[in-house]
């Protein structure tokens, strides 16, 4: 009798572990935001008197930091708008951001938006267009912002945001290397394969590359692709992602990683090659500008290293644009005062103060300004990510973005793993860009 | 009044609020996603939303991605499920000792693994594991084995190890339970007939335990496909396709591309499937039995 006693209470303990257990695991990606700091406070306008609250998304990143120190002064100076940031990584964004769109009050009055969503989002409706916004804004000088970074934010004709920063990608070297032993700085696709094929030893890699399915993968391969001279889609929006510039691309890029990149680095994504270069481990990666920054600051994650790192453009010149944008959704309670807030941080002025205190560059002005040039990283450093961005593209375009960027990203991760030969991958991704392009 | 009673009796009036609680909670959601199934419903163009009767269903036979999913669920499951019983039982006959002096210390030990979020064990081992950081490949590196865990012949595989890892004290748990219900007369008959301890194994404890068994596996079958947490922690599906599990796909259709009526009809196959293994798995136990 006292056994079973015993065995019930340890079932039922069993049991409701199970329940626990299986309800706290269970993702809940459609949850409303928690609650944390202002998000309790009223979204709408209230009387004149009272303070209006911006609620604004933001990414966990290096720029959010600088964008969070310097809006302490637009705080200061509008006594009356209080602005209060949710800072959060990247994977929890989309999902927050469009159940604020669907909610009848916006959670956020301002978002940042990634390149890939922009034309998801604005020709679903879900963004106030701000063309009167920037032509009522004295001295704003909206097409001072680079002409790349301005396209992703228009769309049909309209624009739905205006430049963040942005994250095209460069060439990162280790100049040291490269000058100790005479070798020139690659600038064609087959001059980089030869060049980081030589340089790699038995404990010492030539590239350190970032294969992760996904996002990943096709962020640094279509760097290839425009150096092989080829593209996801031609002029009249046709797939060519696997005509033979595609397949010699994706060749190269497989007989790269498997001649000059650390073994067993398939999972690799940004922040795996960035520590491979900061060990010494690597002579170059393909990777976001800003990054030349982090990797030669003496407090950086580089140590000694510091100093030895230098940003060229990519091999074949043309590279591939990330971006993000602001925004103001539609729903937004407080459109004036959000655009007061964008309007601020974007300007001529504190963007300067902003790319002085390391945050990514957007407006030539910025970029050609010679106080930057001393306060921040030098000449070199701003007139690269100037001609680096002149001649960007974004990873894809369209409703349907998203989606590409993922299954063509699996297909390449998929070639690299020996799962399907180059020709098979690229064949099936084409195939399915164009279903989700027809969709 | 009488009538009123009659019709109301106290039994019935004490359920009402759990009713009503279910039917909001449980079946509109479940009506209504069925409904989304049998719609294109994108968040991104609610204002396009069409009845496609079964086309979402019917699609769903030409797609790649999800058969693929649906294959590598049912290798993690069964895997799984098959090394955690094998496991837990084992250490569940050996933790069978009553009245030895640690016998509650090794099962709290043992169980702890159980009590941390899978999200937070996806996050560990994707550390441990890492061949830049990780300690077992540092080690295994120091006697000269080289294994790339997250490799695309290992993935699918270490997956399952670190659900194993997880939910072996699971298992444990409820067999222990089960262990410790047994009578204790045909153990002793058997011991006065001399039988062998692996004889009584088979014929004795292998045959009482069977409902703790089906028991056992029918929570942890149905468990083991929402596995998610490791999936996103870890791998995101990676390499190539090789790890992505049917509740991360419909999870990427759904909140990623916002294809909800696409996504809603996968988890309405993935149901029927999960059903079916679960009737099977019954008759089967229970077929033996008679």
């Amino acid at each position: 009798m006292k056994h079973r006693r015993h065995v019930l209470i340890w079932l039922a303990i069993g049991l409701m572990l199970a329940f626990v257990l299986s309800a706290c695991s269970a993702p809940q990606p459609t949850e409303a935001p928690p609650s944390s700091g202002g998000e309790e406070k009223p979204t709408e306008a209230p009387a004149k008197t009272e303070k209006v609250t911006l609620n604004v998304i933001m990414e966990e990143v290096p720029d959010y930091d600088i964008v969070a120190e310097l809006t302490k002064q637009f705080e200061a100076d509008n006594p009356a708008i209080e602005v209060v940031f949710d800072a959060m990584p990247y994977d929890a964004m989309r999902d927050k951001i469009l159940t604020s769109f669907l909610a009848p009050k916006a959670t956020y009055d301002i978002i940042i938006v990634d390149n890939p969503w922009m034309d998801e989002f604005g020709n679903a409706g879900y963004l106030t267009p701000l063309d009167d916004y920037i032509a009522k804004t004295e001295g704003y000088n909206y097409n001072d912002f680079v002409g790349p970074l301005r396209e992703i934010g228009e769309v049909d004709g309209k624009i739905y945001g205006v430049p963040y920063y942005n994250y095209a990608l460069g060439l990162i070297v280790r100049q040291d290397i490269f000058d100790d032993k005479g070798v020139a700085v690659p600038t064609t696709l087959d001059d980089y394969v030869k060049t980081v094929q030589s340089l790699t030893t038995d404990d010492f890699y030539g590239a350190a590359m970032q294969p992760q399915r996904g996002y990943k993968i096709f962020e640094e391969w279509k760097n290839w692709l425009y150096g092989a001279g080829g593209d996801l889609t031609d002029d009249q929006g046709k797939v060519i992602i696997n005509n033979d510039a595609g397949l010699k691309a994706l060749e190269l890029y497989i007989e790269t990683y498997n001649t000059a990149a650390p073994p067993n680095s398939l999972n690799w994504g940004f922040d795996e090659a960035l520590r491979a270069m900061a060990t010494g481990q690597a002579a170059t990666m393909l990777s976001y500008n800003w990054m030349l920054p982090t990797l030669n600051s003496p407090d950086g994650p580089a140590g000694d290293l510091a100093g030895k790192f230098q940003l060229y453009e990519v091999p074949g010149g043309k590279a591939v644009l990330g971006a993000w944008h602001w925004a103001i959704p539609k729903n937004s309670q407080n459109a004036d005062a959000a655009w007061k807030y964008i309007s601020w941080i974007t300007s001529p002025s504190v963007d300067k103060e902003r790319v002085i205190k390391g945050g990514a560059p957007i407006r030539v002005s910025v970029m050609q300004d010679k106080e930057v040039w001393e306060k921040g990283f030098g000449e070199q450093y701003y007139t690269t990510v100037l001609s680096i961005l002149e001649d960007a593209e974004p990873l894809a375009t369209g409703n349907h973005a998203e989606e590409i960027i993922e299954v063509v990203g699996t297909e390449l991760n998929a070639a690299v793993a020996g799962q399907k030969s180059a020709k098979q991958a690229l064949d099936d991704a084409a195939k399915q860009v164009e279903e989700i392009m027809n969709r | 009044m009488v009538t009123r009673r009659s019709l109301f009796p106290f039994s019935v009036r004490l359920i009402v609020p759990l009713a009503i609680a279910l039917l909001v909670v449980l079946i509109y959601p479940l009506i209504f996603s069925f409904w989304v199934s049998l719609h294109d419903y994108s968040l991104t163009a609610l204002d396009d939303v069409r009845f496609v009767g079964l086309q979402n269903y019917l699609e769903l036979s030409g797609n790649p991605s999800f058969w693929n999913a649906l294959r590598n669920t049912l290798i993690f499951v069964f895997g799984a499920v098959f090394l955690e019983t094998i496991l837990g039982f084992g250490l569940a006959l050996l933790l069978h000792r009553p009245g030895h002096r640690f016998t509650n210390v090794f099962r709290s030990i043992l169980l702890t693994p159980m009590f941390i979020t899978p999200i937070a064990v996806g996050l560990m081992f994707r550390f441990m594991l890492n061949q830049q950081l990780g300690v077992l490949p540092y080690l295994l590196d120091k006697v000269g084995i080289q294994i790339d865990f997250f490799g695309s012949q290992l993935a699918l595989f270490s997956l399952i190890l670190i659900d194993v890892w997880q939910w072996t004290p699971f298992m444990l748990l409820l067999f222990l339970a089960g262990l410790e219900s047994l009578p204790a007369a045909p153990f002793e008959a058997a011991r006065v007939d001399g039988a062998s301890w692996g004889f009584t194994l088979r014929k004795v404890t292998l045959p009482l335990m069977k409902p703790v068994i089906l028991v056992a596996l029918i929570i942890r079958g149905l468990d083991a496909f929402k596995v998610f947490e490791y999936v996103y922690a870890i791998t995101r599906g990676g390499p190539g396709d090789s790890t992505e599990t049917i509740l991360y796909y419909i999870y990427k259709v759904a909140f990623r591309f916002f294809r909800m009526g696409e996504a809603a009809s996968m988890a309405y196959v993935l149901i029927l499937i999960t059903m079916a293994l679960v009737i099977v798995l019954y008759r089967l136990m229970t077929q033996e039995e008679a």
